[in-house]
């Protein structure tokens, strides 16, 4: 089960891809830029599902109200407690690593599809209890933040992405990576081999919400304004859809998760395909027609893309098993 | 992996060069965006899908007014182009959207965009940018209220408040007897109605007996209306979203309750009367304000004509008796009016200017109703009239509330 | 038919509730007869709350048929429903009565219901594993809802209901004859659902293929073919709760009509333990009532909070029993 060393091809295509990054919002308008953000937004909180759900085999459909739990730490702190906006990141981890540890204590006891409904039922709650204390959170009239440069912007969330990858690398290729994998692939058998269920799982749900958390801060400093429509249930299933589609368990179809739930419902509004109402009709099909195509996502292109084909059936980073049928 | 190296260059050429040419375009700009000797280019969202998709009708009825308006020349020899996009009503599509409105269309202003919580999250980002953000379609105190941090920004309707200002006073003044129940949504919406009814009611404001509240998520207010007939209320005031309005009405039917009752301006649209009545709701005598023209009981007057003539040939299909498509075309009536009076001399702060110094006579508003503002004084219609429902229309009577506020 | 027969013998589902759970249950009745007798007020609140479980059990029930056939939770259930009203009322604006449009919309849901596993849902499943089948159906959803916008457009509609309106009245209780059939008209169709499963052939096939699908196989069932014909029933349960839903005066007909419901027949299911039907069934009701009462007695859970609170009562039911009331614990494999 040992991850394999990073190959030169890996390092090379890291690279290129960071240096894409770094060059792109030089040739972007202040406006493209600031899309380019809520891209790393995405980047950020797909890669974050992906360590609970792709590694450790929890399903989460509630990562909208982590991000939720960021964004308010960063909202409150810089509007009401007068901090700079970037002094609350760390805050905001915090705070999200204590949340996803609650919530994953339930983890414990819970499994497959009921755990999944809680996490569900964790993302429709939060936004209510946000409305439920005005005074703390701004309630339905929300609160605003300052605004930023489409290029600031940028800049901050592909770096904080680009921190968060290399350390979901770091993270996954080591023991603790090799602790989620077992877990995920089977419960009993990583108990059985020492490893401590309740410790890998409520770690994996805190550092996954840390993340969101910080995705959630990003988002709003996107936008300067946190609401909690924002984190409604929408949220959380696009961010759902993008790790689906971008391939679970691959830190690579990340980026392809992120840009798909992003870019493609923006791309078909600018199309102006007809009337407005096309375009969820559009976005619903393709979901349905990746899910078809490409059931493991798009890391399974991007594989064959990096290895020429030859060592796909040696990885071991195969998704959710389909245990239980 | 090679084709990958060579993807990147392409990529980076393409960047390089995409930055020349936005360069290039940004030099060329003019003094006043979204303004040419032919056009003026405004826009707005909306939500066309999603839960509060039945307001999707109005930018499409202001669409309407506008080609009407260009079709017979114009404003000051420009045409108005007016893009409108959907933000499904949640601030994350708003955000992202008002920026590519103003960055990438190049808008002149921002121009009737619905929804409280989409304002509030654009409202910064506009008036640091100096765009004007005008005749916003919601009805909360904020636009005209907080003028000072925000010059750039104004409503159209009456504000929430001012509206049960104007029935807190005709309680105080007419039902002397009066035992008030409310029911209201538990947010800022809610809470502004609740406030102006108690300023209405002045030393009446003892006359509540009872306040229920309800979350904006549900839907079925029925326990709230037996605790308030319980409590024994012979009037209720319902300050609701049309859905819990519709169910407010039917339930208090149920129970056999006759109380007087209050309906606020947004749910009281005939349409949702209509389904009120339809799902065995009693709702004759019922009372709600209005500002807007009477189509329905005056369909031959030269306003309502031109209204259904519009509507008939610029946006096909549409219903002149939805309330909503009326308030379209006569909002865009005032963008027009404001366009007009700003001059051919168009700038950014010409339009505030014309904006905050109304003194308009919109055809579309009830008669008798004037639109005015000065610089400090930001609430183009604060005047409404009583209405009461009767053979499934709503009558306006008594006289008009001027300055409710 | 004789292995089929040996199949039900061995495979009848028997829920491991044990005596907890009914008595707990036959409390909850005490207590709510108790509070109707005592308070006008208790037992208003308890009749309106029954008739929005009502509501909510034919939608839960749709979910648990699905879940049970593919341990798939179908977040398109709600759409599907949407859409089944749309034409219910698409068919009454034509001019056909009530009951006709009523029937004709059972049958295109079902064949609808049909379609859409062989169309949308069988491609991905073949290939994918229950996750990929759950975005599938997050995407159906997305495109169901704008579909619905699309054709019909986002204005209001109005659902007539069969009944015309009327109050019945006792004691201090107004029942309304559309609260009543809702209730009435959920029962039944989750009633004529179970004779189904129970007493007919495809329903005991259907249930071995749920079940034991490879046994289920061997002794001659079309798994896949049980799978569609599941589709198609959940959708007809579906329409019955979008048509009910539609007809009370609480909900109104636009495409995000049934998005609501969705969450209370979600919690519903998973109170009752997502494989049960009957505990659907009594998971909704006790959701409907439950809600209503807390919302008028309870005063510090403030209307935001009720969604929160049902939720905590979920997760604590959870916790207890981490399979629902009703459902079946697994035994975990390596």
């Amino acid at each position: 089960m040992r991850l394999r060393a990073p190959t030169v091809a890996g390092i090379a295509a890291t690279v290129v891809v960071a240096a894409i990054i770094a060059l792109l919002p030089f040739g972007l308008s202040d406006y493209h830029r600031s899309t380019g953000a809520t891209v790393a937004v995405f980047f950020i909180a797909i890669l974050a599902l992906n360590i609970v759900t792709g590694y450790t085999g929890q399903i989460s459909i509630g990562h909208g109200a982590f991000m939720a739990v960021g964004a308010y730490s960063t909202a409150i702190l810089t509007h009401n407690h007068g901090w700079n906006d970037l002094a609350t990141l760390p805050v905001s981890a915090l705070i999200g690593f204590v949340a996803g540890v609650i919530v994953g204590l339930p983890a414990l006891r819970l499994h497959g599809v009921y755990l999944a409904l809680t996490t569900f039922a964790v993302a429709l709650a939060v936004p209510q209890i946000v409305s439920n204390y005005p005074n703390f959170t701004g309630g339905v009239v929300g609160l605003s933040l300052p605004s930023h440069t489409g290029m600031w912007l940028y800049e901050v969330s592909w770096a904080v992405a680009g921190i968060m990858f290399v350390v979901a690398w770091l993270l996954l290729r080591g023991r603790t990576g090799r602790a989620f994998r077992a877990v995920r692939d089977s419960e009993v058998a990583a108990a059985s081999s020492g490893v401590s269920l309740a410790v890998y799982k409520t770690v994996a749900f805190g550092i996954s919400a840390a993340m969101a958390a910080l995705a959630g801060s990003l988002y709003v400093l996107v936008n300067n304004y946190a609401s909690p429509t924002i984190f409604g249930l929408t949220l959380s299933l696009y961010i759902l859809i993008g790790a689906v589609v971008g391939g679970l368990g691959s830190l690579w179809g990340v980026l392809v998760g992120a840009a798909f739930v992003e870019l493609l419902p923006l791309g078909l509004t600018s199309a102006g395909l007809g009337s407005s109402q096309s375009v969820p009709v559009i976005f619903g099909a393709v979901v349905i027609g990746v899910m078809a195509l490409l059931p493991l996502g798009a890391a399974t292109l991007l594989r064959a893309a990096l290895h020429f084909g030859s060592q796909i059936g040696q990885h071991s980073d195969q998704p959710l098993g389909t245990e239980g049928r | 992996m090679t084709r990958r190296m060579k993807g990147a260059l392409v990529l980076a050429v393409l960047a390089v060069s995409a930055a020349a040419v936005s360069a290039a375009f940004a030099a060329g700009t003019a003094a006043t965006p979204g303004v040419t000797k032919t056009t003026i280019t405004i826009g707005g969202t909306f939500p066309l899908t999603g839960a509060a998709a039945l307001y999707g009708v109005i930018p499409k009825a202001e669409s309407a007014y506008f080609q009407y308006v260009n079709a017979h020349g114009g404003v000051n020899g420009r045409k108005i182009n007016f893009k409108y996009y959907d933000d499904g009503y949640n601030p994350a599509n708003t955000v992202p959207l008002t920026k590519k409105l103003v960055q990438q269309d190049h808008v002149f202003a921002v121009y009737g965009s619905l929804g409280t919580e989409p304002i509030l999250a654009t409202r910064d980002y506009l008036n640091k940018a100096k765009v004007p953000q005008v005749l916003v379609a919601t009805g909360d105190s904020y636009w005209g209220a907080q003028y000072k941090k925000y010059p750039w920004t104004i409503g159209f309707q009456p504000d929430y408040p001012g509206e049960s200002r104007v029935y807190g006073a005709f309680i105080a003044s007419k039902v002397p007897q009066a035992k008030i129940g409310v029911l209201m949504q538990d947010d800022s919406y809610g809470e502004n109605y609740y406030n102006g009814l108690v300023q209405g009611l002045g030393a009446a404001k003892s006359k509540i007996v009872d306040v229920e509240k309800y979350d904006a998520t549900a839907t079925d207010v029925s326990s709230q209306i037996v605790k308030l007939k319980a409590a024994g209320a012979n009037v209720i005031a319902i300050f609701a979203l049309p859905t819990q309005t519709i169910d407010a009405l039917v339930v208090i039917t149920k129970i056999g309750w006759k109380p007087t009752t209050f309906i606020n301006n947004v749910s009281a649209s005939p349409l949702f009367m209509g389904l009120a009545r339809q799902n065995g709701a009693n709702v004759d005598g019922d009372i709600s304000a209005t500002y807007l023209q009477d189509t329905i009981n005056n369909p031959n007057t030269a306003a309502a004509k031109l209204y259904k003539s519009i509507l008939a040939t610029y946006d096909k299909g549409a219903d002149p008796t939805d309330a909503n498509n009326l308030y379209g075309v006569a909002n865009a009536w005032t963008m027009v009016q404001a366009l007009k009076q700003a001059g051919p001399n168009l700038t950014r702060a010409g339009l505030m200017s014309a904006m905050t110094n109304m003194n308009w006579v919109n055809p579309f508003l009830y008669p008798g109703l004037k639109m005015v503002t000065t610089p400090t004084e930001r609430f183009p219609i604060d005047q409404q009239i009583l209405e009461q429902y009767s053979n499934g229309a709503w009558h306006p009577f008594g006289h008009i509330f001027s300055k409710a506020r | 038919m004789t292995a089929l027969t040996a199949f039900q013998a061995r495979t009848r589902i028997r829920p491991t509730t044990g005596w907890i759970v009914p008595l707990l249950l036959v409390a909850i009745c005490v207590f709510l007869v108790v509070g109707s007798v005592q308070s006008s007020l208790f037992a208003q609140q308890t009749v309106s709350g029954l008739a929005n479980g009502g509501i909510y059990a034919s939608l839960a029930v749709a979910l648990v048929l699905i879940y049970r056939a593919t341990e798939v939770i179908n977040f398109a259930q709600g759409a599907l429903a949407t859409f089944a009203t749309y034409i219910a009322w698409q068919l009454l604006s034509w001019g056909f009565s009530y009951w006709e449009a009523f029937f004709a919309t059972l049958a295109i849901a079902f064949a609808g219901g049909f379609v859409i596993e062989l169309v949308a849902i069988r491609p991905v499943e073949r290939r994918g594993n229950q996750l990929t089948v759950v975005i599938a159906a997050v995407g159906l959803l997305i495109l169901v809802e704008g579909a619905i916008g699309w054709i019909w457009g986002n204005q209001v509609k109005f659902m007539p209901s069969a009944f015309a309106p009327h109050i019945y009245r006792v004691g201090g209780v107004a029942f309304s004859r559309q609260d009543l059939s809702t209730i009435a008209i959920s029962i039944a169709s989750v009633g004529l659902l179970w004779l189904f499963f129970r007493f007919t052939k495809v329903g005991l096939a259907m249930r071995a293929a749920a079940v034991r699908p490879a046994a289920a196989r061997l002794v001659g069932v079309r798994v896949s073919w049980m799978l569609s014909l599941g589709w198609g029933l959940a959708a007809v349960l579906g329409a019955v709760s979008g048509m009910m839903a539609a007809a009370s005066p609480s909900v109104l007909l636009q495409p995000s009509m049934m998005d609501g419901i969705l969450i209370y027949a979600f919690a519903a299911a998973v109170v009752g333990g997502l494989e049960s039907a009957a505990g659907a069934v009594i998971g909704a009701l006790l959701i409907g009532v439950g809600l209503n009462l807390v919302s008028a007695y309870i005063s510090w859970v403030t209307p935001q909070l009720l969604l929160p609170a049902a939720f905590v009562v979920m997760l604590a039911v959870l916790l207890v029993k981490p399979s629902g009331l009703f459902g079946r614990t697994r035994v975990r494999k390596v």
